[in-house]
């Protein structure tokens, strides 16, 4: 009995003294590791869950700036965004003692960005795989739990601001109507799918003062006359398909970024799915913030100015496709120029002018830009889990280049959706550089 | 020890007993292959360079055939293989059969055989064998080959020498006499392998392609041997849009000279081909079919009803469990749906079609009033009695090893692999494709044209993947025994065993003139007890297969014949004066008593009013657009019709109320019966509104009829300018004046207008009921009642004569009534979601709601109401037109349909979700993808389609709490009928009979000087997944001994057009009823 009361008690002793023990967890979270694998889950559930290329963009961007404010919050060389972003109110958030930043920033992330998607068991899975792991790094319970409730204090005001962005109401507005008229969009094979977010220029901008501020060039007029304009860069399109290198054809395949590709054969139909544009430039920037040793913080601002970057190109391009409604290629050379001809890759459900993916690219490319300067060896391996190779490039801007003209290439866009596309984007970013700081101005001018 | 023996016998007397109980119970037994001798199994490899990706009918399997081919009277059986031999078993009595098939030659030369199909080619009375391969493609080698019969059981491929070897994508052949002239021609169906995703112009089937269907001449009465391709002289369609799975060959407009339907997969219409008598055809689907059976797989043509005439069978792959349904590809999106109408293609669902063939009237589809509709992935369909009861039933096979519609395949199976090159990603996919074995379909006949599935009660349950399928009598009992190809199983030879049912049988053998020896294509009839049974002997049914040529008749408990007539294919028709029964008739052409031709009555010329007049709907309003689960249109509910004398000559005027952007038209009849029209300003300034509903009455009270326009249209939201109703004062002149001041301003979608004096003042005042919210389907709109000052003006006075929380719910049709006859006047109205509704006039002042016994269930979708004493005995009754059966909704008492609405999700704009009964489970009706669209969070519920097929009730879907937010409302009865008033005031209901119920009735009136009821239909504004209804335009029934009767008027109403409304005229001193039509012309109904 005695023997046992002294066992019992050396017992708790012993745990009272490996407790007490401090272990130092400081660098438990240093780099952007975790938030990397936190954004290729999203990627993962973005595409289980096929949202669209604008709708992916708004989930990074508010998930990355759950993270950034946690960061902006600790770190007075960083500036909160909120009070900067429109419709957005200035935050003042006081982490306690107890609260771990990184992890904090990190909980914010997974907090936020759960709340923007369906499957959320996918990211729960995920979230508490890592905890586990971080906790095995010494990181006291308490400290666990106020970081991941500072997280969440954060997440929350972040989650607010997104609610009222009209996403919510837009779920129910009318669907496209197609019309047949001449020159407009219809439906494309082989899935014939309904144009998706007609109305994502009633999303709110972060930045843009509205939808329209960077209103493209239009298309060419419409004509069926093979001496037109219009009729000349569809024929082009027909032309390039044709007369496609090898190397057009990788670069098209590549770049493809279709979240929703049906395959099609006879009876047989399923989807195949890849990431986003936007979320491709997400990884783009994952990779190079690693590759340039950022910490914590910086990815966090890295991941927080391009999503809102490939966000605010996203609805800015949009509300030029339900401007101008455009033919796509397929449609209109299967009319017009070969009934058989089927693009190299698959048109996407939307109209045509302006080419989405110039837009984000250039768009994103800008700010990487600012970030790390345009002149930076980019070794992409974005899409490396779907089964194409990794490209590389030696700056952002040729990047973002290369991956506007492979639509042409594809057979999915005509050449003036992809100039205009890349002016806009960069039009976009720029304006945003000039509108909102990461860095205090006196920092800044230093 | 004791103990353990007592209950090892009780064990093996169970045993005993219960495959004892399965032989004696059931009416099909499966044969053992080890007793019939038929080995046959067609076995299928599926491998890296011939799979389902890289042929897309890898799965479609084979055909059987079967005939009597060294004519011993014992019918044999071919069955044909796709990477097996094909194999023809002899028939040598008593269920046993010889496989001879290399003997004789036929074995298929190792070709990829589909479909088979046996005729006497050559006119020497031996069945020849006709068999369709896969031509060179993808390692595949073959061609058509034709087995003409050498006699002694022997074969030779003569193909070539007939002309007839074709080289492609074989399907099947039928044949036929489609020239008269003594010999078999032959109709080749053939299918294509082009992407049939990418939708063509449906006018390229006008663009003839070497793979294309084709027909063939035989020349053999010209004294030649062999074929002439006569497909470009023919009208054939031959082009590369053609995906032929099923070729059928009945007379189906009953001229004598047989006809051809295909049914097509993918985005092609089916085929109707008509025999225009001169050698060629006339394509005329979309003139007699509404709607066809979008992917059709086999077909046959056969009379289920004794008219004579053959309705259609066709086969698709819609699921029959409601988990598989749930979680399976359905009706194609609204957007799709659209394009396909804009390539030119017809309207197609994917469900079963049965085609009931009204005669000059087209054919009314009836598969969802009929329960046929869902027998999953369908193949074969054969029409016959099964069970010998003198009623034609329906067998259907299924089963595919590889299930392509299975959603969760299609949206999420794909998994990225960056190991996996393209072709190995592929076929990682065959692997990933679903499969599930299922037992094949056996619908019984209940003899009103509905059917129940037996498969289980009579023995036809084994899961299979089967395809082919043909039924003969093998044991020559008068039964039909059933022959089933399947897929990686033996095939099934089922013994009929109606001979111990005690129900009398008749066999026909045929022997006609000339070279087609068996009489292919002779339609005979059977004729007792005052009932008659038709079939034709066509030997190309079903699925890639054939049937014997001796025609075998249940005649039920029949105790003998009046007499059996047959129309050979020459075109002569014979009696033949045969009265026994349980018999087999040899019947040779020229032995009958030449049937005496019955004169074709030539129509009377009827004198019918004539008003040029077409309501013309160019709405081009999509409401699923802003409300993607609205399940039906409230955009082409008019024309509006008022009748009076508007001029006080004695004389029937009519005002037409006009679509969209079509004004509004009034008509003044001459003493002599024509009409002209009144030219006024005034009503074409109103164009733009859409008038649904009109009324005459003298509203202020100066002698003179007034006009009363209801607009509706539910395109503008609720005030908009041209949704306010409008009042015109007439002067007695044939004038109209527009009163502006006449009306509060309401602006709802008008439905209808009840009229009467509620106050007792002397005037009359408008009970003005709405139909939908727009934008909101579910919610109430503004119904309301205006009391007149007197002066034809009218103030809202809803709330003091109904109270403040009156909610009208949805109203679709409202009429005043003195049901009690206490000389006061009731509101009885109703509409969707919601039952007969009472109010009674209290005290002058007041409408108090009544409830009444019999009238708890009444609610459904009620489009129309009328009050009258249907069968005279001095009470009224409430007569309905409802949603009908023909719907894939079906509502009873125990398991009614549910619409939940409210604003699930909180973002302002409320979702309707319609809850219907599968089996025991409350499921949406809507599909997972258009919840989700509507509703997008409700993905978090279910991550697949699998554990959404789970989900079982409303609560599974919802939280408890959102639920309680929202309204249920419920529909019992989707019947039309009349409720019957009782002495005691309460009401029985006594539908109307079947033949009304195939479509939703949009008017209901009552003739009193007829006593009979007068019901219009047809609807083609549902959402796609419940597909446009028009089975039936008109029907009028008069209550005689306390039941329904057809009663036939003369009228110029087509079956497909769409009746709204059915008004009293009288025209040069007859009495008519004008039957407005939505996008058409006015019909009449001669009532004299």
């Amino acid at each position: 009995m005695r023997n046992l009361k002294f066992m019992l008690f050396s017992g708790i002793l012993l745990i009272a003294v490996s407790c007490a023990e401090p272990v130092d967890y400081s660098e438990a979270i240093t780099d952007g590791q975790y938030i990397n694998e936190a954004q290729d889950r999203i990627t993962e559930v973005i595409i289980h869950d096929i949202f669209s290329p604008p709708v992916a963009a708004r989930i990074y961007t508010y998930a990355s700036l759950a993270a950034y404010e946690v960061a902006a919050s600790v770190d007075p060389n960083y500036v909160s965004l909120m009070g900067q972003l429109n419709g957005s109110e200035k935050t003042s958030f006081k982490p306690s003692e107890k609260v771990y930043p990184p992890l904090a920033s990190l909980a914010a992330y997974y907090y936020v960005g759960t709340a923007m998607i369906f499957s959320e068991e996918m990211m729960n899975e995920h979230r508490d795989a890592t905890f586990a792991t971080l906790k095995k790094k010494g990181i006291p319970s308490e400290v666990f739990e106020a970081s991941v409730a500072f997280g969440k204090e954060v997440g929350d005001a972040i989650k607010a601001y997104s609610s009222k962005d009209n996403y919510h109401q837009s779920r129910s507005f009318p669907k496209f109507t197609v019309t047949g008229e001449e020159g407009t969009w219809q439906p494309t094979p082989p899935a014939y799918m309904e144009a998706i977010e007609p109305h994502w220029n009633k999303i709110r901008t972060f930045v843009l003062d509205s939808a329209s501020q960077f209103k493209p060039l239009p298309p060419p007029p419409f004509s069926t006359d093979p001496n037109s304009k219009f009729f000349k860069v569809a024929k082009e399109v027909y032309d390039m398909d044709i007369a496609a290198t090898k190397e057009q054809k990788e670069t098209a395949l590549f770049w493809d970024c279709n979240p929703y590709k049906m395959n099609v054969k006879g009876h047989v139909m399923f989807a195949e799915k890849k990431i986003t544009p936007g979320g491709h430039w997400m990884s783009i920037a994952a990779i190079v913030s690693k590759a340039d040793g950022r910490d914590w913080k910086g990815v966090a601002e890295v991941f927080a100015l391009t999503g809102i970057s490939l966000n605010e190109a996203f609805i800015s391009c949009w509300d030029e496709k339900y401007r101008s409604k455009l033919i796509r290629p397929e449609t209109y050379i299967n009319q017009h120029i070969d009934e058989q001809w089927v693009p190299l890759l698959q048109t996407p459900p939307f109209p045509e002018h302006t080419s989405g993916h110039s837009v984000a690219s250039a768009a994103a490319a800008y700010t990487l830009a600012q970030l790390f300067g345009d002149e930076f060896h980019i070794v992409d391996s974005s899409e490396v889990a779907y089964g194409l190779p990794i490209r590389e490039f030696d700056s952002f801007s040729q990047a973002a280049e290369e991956a506007a003209l492979s639509r042409f290439y594809g057979g999915i866009h005509y050449r003036p959706a992809i100039e205009y596309g890349i002016t806009g984007g960069r039009d976009i970013a720029a304006y945003i550089w000039t509108k909102v700081d990461t860095k205090p101005k006196n920092v800044a001018t230093n | 020890m004791k103990r353990f023996s007592t209950a090892f016998l009780i064990g093996i007397g169970l045993l005993f007993s219960c495959k004892e109980k399965k032989i004696a119970d059931t009416l099909f037994e499966l044969m053992p292959s080890e007793k019939t001798g038929v080995a046959f199994e067609n076995t299928l490899i599926s491998s890296d360079s011939l799979n389902i990706l890289e042929y897309l009918y890898f799965y479609n399997g084979g055909g059987v055939a079967a005939g009597d081919i060294n004519n011993d009277g014992l019918v044999d059986l071919y069955f044909a293989g796709n990477q097996v031999s094909n194999r023809l078993y002899l028939n040598k009595g008593n269920f046993q059969f010889e496989d001879i098939s290399e003997s004789a030659g036929v074995s298929g030369e190792g070709g990829w055989s589909s479909g088979v199909t046996m005729a006497d080619v050559n006119g020497d009375g031996l069945l020849d064998i006709y068999v369709s391969q896969v031509g060179n493609y993808k390692g595949l080698v073959g061609k058509n080959r034709l087995y003409i019969n050498q006699g002694e059981n022997k074969f030779e491929d003569q193909a070539s020498v007939y002309g007839v070897d074709f080289f492609g994508f074989g399907t099947q052949a039928a044949f036929l006499d489609y020239d008269r002239d003594g010999d078999l021609d032959m109709y080749l169906l053939n299918h294509s392998v082009k992407s049939p995703e990418v939708f063509a112009r449906a006018n390229q089937r006008n663009e003839p392609n070497q793979l294309g269907d084709k027909l063939f001449k035989n020349l053999l009465s010209e004294g030649k041997t062999g074929f002439e391709d006569v497909t470009e002289s023919s009208g054939i369609y031959s082009s590369i849009l053609g995906f032929g799975l099923g070729v059928g060959v009945e007379d189906v407009n009953g001229d004598g000279w047989p006809d051809i339907y295909v049914s097509n997969d993918f985005t092609e219409n089916d085929y109707l081909y008509l025999n225009l008598q001169d050698g060629t055809f006339k394509e005329s689907l979309e003139s007699l079919v509404s709607s066809t059976s979008r992917y059709s797989m086999g077909n046959d043509l056969a009379d289920l009803n004794g008219d004579g005439l053959p309705e259609i069978f066709t086969t698709d792959m819609l699921p029959r469990d409601p988990e598989i349904w749930m979680k399976s590809v359905g009706e194609d999106k609204a957007e799709v749906y659209e394009i396909k109408k804009q390539f030119g293609y017809a309207d197609q669902y994917v469900r079963n079609h049965l085609q009931l063939n009204q005669g000059e009237n087209g054919f009314s589809e009836i598969a969802l009033f009929s329960e046929v509709y869902a027998s999953d992935w369908s193949w074969s369909p054969l029409i016959f009695d099964m069970d010998n009861d003198g009623l034609a039933d329906i067998h259907i096979t299924n089963g595919i090893e590889k299930r392509p519609n299975d959603l969760d395949f299609i949206q999420y199976s794909q998994q990225a692999d960056p190991k996996l090159t393209r072709k190995e990603l592929l076929e990682n996919q065959i692997n990933l494709l679903p499969t599930v074995k299922l037992p094949n379909l056996s619908f019984q006949n209940q003899g009103n044209l509905q059917f129940s599935d037996q498969a289980i009660n009579w023995g036809l349950d084994q899961p299979s993947y089967s395809n082919g399928s043909t039924y003969a009598d093998l044991d020559n009992d008068g039964d039909l025994d059933l022959i089933i190809n399947n897929l990686n199983q033996p095939a099934f030879i089922y013994q009929n065993h109606s001979e111990k049912s005690g129900n009398s049988f008749l066999r026909i053998n045929l022997k006609a003139k000339g070279n087609n020896t068996f009489g292919m294509g002779a339609k005979v009839g059977v004729y007792f007890a005052g009932k008659s049974l038709f079939q034709q002997y066509s030997g190309t049914r079903g699925f890639l297969s054939g049937t014997a040529s001796t025609l075998v008749f249940g005649l039920g408990k029949a105790l003998a014949l009046d007499s059996i007539s047959v129309n050979w294919p020459d075109g002569t028709e014979e009696v033949f004066l045969k009265k026994s029964i349980n018999q087999t008739f040899t019947l040779n052409q020229g032995e009958g008593k030449t049937a005496s031709k019955t004169a074709i009555r030539s129509k009377e010329a009827t004198f019918y009013p004539e008003i040029s007049w077409t309501h013309q709907e160019t709405n081009t309003l999509d409401e699923t657009k802003r409300e993607y689960l609205i399940p039906k249109s409230f955009a082409s509910m008019g024309p509006a019709v008022a009748v009076g004398d508007v001029n006080g000559d004695g004389l029937d005027d009519i005002y037409l109320g006009g679509a969209k952007d079509q004004s509004g038209t009034l008509f003044l009849q001459n003493i002599d019966g024509t009409f002209l029209e009144k030219k006024s300003e005034i009503f074409a300034q109103f164009a733009r509104a859409e008038d649904v509903i009109a009324a005459f009455a003298d509203l202020n009270g100066d002698g003179h009829l007034d006009l009363y326009v209801g607009s509706g249209g539910n395109e503008h939201l609720s005030g908009a300018l041209f949704k306010f109703d409008r009042i015109f004062f007439g002067n007695g002149k044939g004038d109209f004046l527009f009163s502006p001041m006449s009306l509060p301003r309401l602006g709802e979608n008008t439905s209808t207008l009840a009229i009467h004096d509620v106050d007792g003042d002397g005037d009359l005042d408008i009970f003005v009921g709405s139909s939908v919210v727009s934008g909101d389907y579910g919610a109430s709109p503004k119904s309301v009642l205006l009391i007149n000052q007197g002066n034809g003006t009218f103030q809202d006075k809803t709330k003091e004569w109904f109270g403040t929380d009156i909610d009208f719910g949805m109203v679709n049709s409202a009429v005043w009534a003195d049901l009690n006859g206490n000389r006061i006047s009731s509101l009885i109205f109703t509409g969707d979601w919601q039952g007969i509704r009472i109010f009674e006039i209290i005290n002058g002042k007041k409408l108090q709601e009544q409830a009444m016994s019999g009238l708890e269930y009444s609610a459904g979708w009620i489009q129309s109401l009328a009050v009258a004493d249907v069968n005279g005995d001095g009470k009224l009754d409430i007569l309905t037109g409802n949603l009908g059966l023909n719907s894939k909704l079906k509502a009873s008492q125990e398991k009614p349909v549910w619409l939940y609405h409210g604003d699930f999700d909180e973002n302002g704009q409320a979702d309707p979700i319609i809850f219907h009964y599968m089996g025991d489970q409350l499921v949406p009706f809507a599909s997972r993808d258009e919840l989700i669209k509507q509703i997008p969070a409700i993905k978090r519920k279910h991550s697949s389609y699998q554990i959404y097929a789970e989900k079982a009730r409303p609560t599974d879907l919802f939280e408890d709490a959102t639920l309680a937010k929202i309204t249920k409302q419920a529909a019992y009865e989707f019947r039309s009928g009349a409720y019957l008033q009782q002495t005691d005031g309460s009401y029985v209901y006594e539908p109307f009979p079947d033949q009304s119920q195939l479509s939703p009735i949009f008017s209901v009136s009552w003739d009193e000087s007829k006593k009979s009821v007068f019901l219009g239909g047809n609807f083609s504004g549902f959402r796609v997944d419940l597909g446009t209804n028009l089975a039936s335009a008109f029907g009028s029934f008069h209550w005689k001994e306390n039941a329904w009767t057809s009663i036939n008027f003369g009228n110029t109403i087509p079956s497909k057009s769409e009746i709204r409304n059915l008004s009293t005229i009288r025209v040069n001193g007859n009495n008519y009823r004008v039957a407005a039509s939505n996008s058409g012309p006015l019909y009449w109904i001669k009532l004299d």
